[in-house]
């Protein structure tokens, strides 16, 4: 495992006592697998044959640029768009499934909150959504976001790093099974963004899988296993450690750039 | 100021109306079509037809001005129907729509002089109006060799002295009650597919029927209190007394009413959910809430138009006759008319069609809402 814990415990998140509780039995095969997975716009193909299987309780990172097909291929996943051929099945059921989306989370790369509720409005209408009416199952996610004390305030008035936590709030209140996050690090300080890769990771020991896009390579040590996509293609896949082996690059940017042909700087090191 | 900079600045502003083509030709074709619109229905209005009925009450005057009064309605093209004997016969006639117009002839001549009745409808006072006048010359030119005639004015529903506001009331509460319905669902569920929220809310295992039907109840539930108080205000009349230095005043304008105000927020209320959820369906072809807004001479405009709301539908041109009749306005403003003015109840026939149209239009946008909102938006 190659999954770096940074040094200094200092700033443990808070709710750290509260594990999440874990998912409902998981089936036997993997959480998540596409097959021969096709979704074209019009001539884009924005995913162009997409095979992939997803033990349960890891953390995998989509990386790649923007626009390699990322965010279709999570809103494929997670029975938000229709394959144009190929099939995708999350926990043993073919997606798109209905009411399967219970049992799954999705934070969009938007934070697809209404701007007038209180965070705590929000929250709860979100949870609504998803069937969670358990108001301590809110109260400990927002901890975990350390939006606890902000439980009243207007979206309108909260920061940009803020609203990204209260947006992963809303994809975690229902303690889905299968987590998808787009992007969900971006426009988050240091600090933050290590307390809640700490927080995927607990997610995940208990047995939550979580998909997670991203296009800064730096956070690809943190996944289990990395899928490194260009032009809707998978182009690698391992942990940091073996596709910075396969390319022979000292880091992950490099790798990338390596592998996607583009002659780097880097290769002369 | 530098000119480069304006320049810059105006040409800015056509690259965007070039990549927003509909704000560009909206900006051009809607004041056209509308003024297009407004000529068709003024110019090719149909003038007002006037059915007249005589009915005497067997006076003096009776023979001589009958026969005068008929062949003056001959020589001027107006269609003369019989509508009976008595008071009784001609009221009803006129209530039943099959004479505009009875004048009655009295029983008695008092003092070298007769009061003739006009009896009208009273739900258009418009209508009316142009009507008496064409009957006001009849009556003077039957009358200029027998005894000095006055007229006196009564009608079915309302009163002879009822204002424009009277009439108008009843279809400018229909309007509101569409109109910023509309507006206000179409902007927030414009928001709710820009801003991510309709995504992560299709995350969810939400239903489709259920966005929907939680939408009506919500912006259902604002438009019933809107319509409630414009109701209150339109019908109520309360007078508030003087206190100190301040003069006593009135508010509310008192409009006659009818029927019952509970039937017309049916009217209303269903009105609101057809337009909540037209909303929904459109917010699909609108990228911005500028396009929403672009909205407003499309769908609003001709149902003001059209609908009823200055002009009577009976008195358009047969194409738009055709059209307004297709529109949800129309008869919610109808409705609304039946009910507050003539006091129909649910047995009333045209009431009973119009509230089955309405449902079954919000029927209609319901289904087309729900249909556009789908788990694949891209």
């Amino acid at each position: 495992m190659d999954t770096i814990q940074p040094a200094g415990q200092a700033t443990e998140p808070a709710g750290q006592a509260t594990e999440p509780a874990g998912p409902a039995i998981q089936p036997a095969g993997p959480a998540i697998e596409t097959h021969d997975l096709h979704k074209a716009f019009g001539a884009i193909n924005a995913v162009d044959g997409i095979d992939l299987s997803f033990p349960a309780g890891r953390i995998y990172g989509l990386l790649g640029p923007n626009g390699s097909g990322k965010t279709t291929l999570i809103r494929l996943m997670a029975g938000l768009a229709v394959a144009t051929s190929g099939t995708v099945t999350v926990l043993g059921t073919r997606m798109p499934s209905r009411p399967l989306l219970a049992r799954i989370g999705y934070m969009t790369q938007s934070d697809g909150l209404y701007s007038e509720l209180s965070v705590w409005e929000n929250l709860s209408f979100f949870a609504a959504m998803s069937g969670q009416c358990d108001a301590t199952a809110l109260a400990e996610i927002l901890d975990v976001v350390e939006l606890g004390d902000r439980r009243g305030t207007p979206i309108l008035e909260l920061s940009g790093g803020m609203r990204r936590r209260l947006s992963l709030a809303c994809a975690l209140v229902h303690r889905p099974a299968v987590v998808f996050l787009d992007e969900p690090t971006v426009g988050v300080d240091p600090v933050l963004r290590y307390q809640l890769w700490d927080h995927f990771r607990r997610l995940a020991t208990a047995g939550t899988t979580l998909v997670v896009s991203s296009h800064v390579m730096d956070e690809g040590d943190r996944c289990d296993e990395l899928v490194l996509i260009r032009s809707g293609r998978v182009l690698a896949t391992g942990n940091g450690a073996e596709i910075r082996q396969q390319a022979g690059t000292r880091d992950l940017e490099s790798a990338f750039l390596k592998l996607s042909g583009v002659p780097t700087w880097g290769d002369a090191q | 100021m530098s000119t480069r900079r304006i320049a810059a600045i105006a040409r800015r502003i056509a690259q965007q109306f070039r990549r927003d083509r509909r704000s560009l030709a909206l900006l051009i074709v809607a004041p056209i079509a509308v003024l297009a619109l407004l000529g068709f229905v003024i110019r090719d209005q149909k003038p007002i037809e006037t059915r007249l009925g005589i009915v005497s009450l067997g006076g003096p005057v009776d023979a001589s001005i009958q026969a005068a009064l008929s062949a003056a309605a001959a020589q001027a093209g107006v269609p003369v129907v019989d509508v009976g004997t008595g008071l009784a016969a001609g009221r009803a006639a006129v209530q039943d729509g099959r004479a505009d117009v009875v004048i009655v002839l009295p029983a008695s001549l008092a003092g070298g002089s007769a009061t003739i009745q006009l009896i009208t409808l009273g739900e258009s006072p418009a209508d009316d109006g142009a009507r008496l006048q064409v009957v006001a010359g009849l009556v003077e030119g039957a009358g200029s060799q027998g005894p000095r005639l006055t007229i006196e004015h009564q009608t079915i529903y309302g009163s002879p002295t009822a204002d424009v506001l009277d009439t108008f009331a009843p279809a400018l509460i229909g309007f509101f009650g569409f109109f910023f319905v509309f507006v206000l669902t179409g902007i927030s569920f414009l928001r709710e597919r820009t801003g991510g929220t309709l995504e992560r809310l299709l995350a969810t295992p939400v239903r489709r029927s259920e966005i929907v039907v939680g939408y009506s109840v919500g912006f259902g539930f604002f438009a019933t209190v809107q319509v409630a108080l414009i109701l209150l205000f339109a019908l109520g009349s309360l007078s508030v007394p003087a206190i100190g230095p301040l003069g006593g005043f009135e508010v509310g304008l008192g409009i006659a009413n009818a029927g019952s105000p509970l039937l017309a927020f049916v009217v209303i209320f269903l009105t609101a959910i057809g337009a909540v959820n037209l909303a929904i369906f459109l917010s699909t072809f609108a990228r911005t809430e500028l396009q929403i807004l672009e909205f407003i001479p499309v769908v609003i405009v001709p149902q003001a138009l059209l609908g009823g709301v200055f002009w009577s539908v009976n008195s358009l041109p047969d194409p738009l006759q055709a059209v307004a009749r297709v529109l949800p306005m129309t008869h919610a403003i109808d409705g609304l008319r039946a009910v507050l003015l003539r006091g129909a109840g649910l047995s009333d026939p045209t009431l009973q069609l119009d509230i089955a149209y309405l449902a079954g239009v919000a029927i209609l946008f319901v289904v087309l809402a729900g249909a556009t909102i789908r788990r694949e938006i891209a």
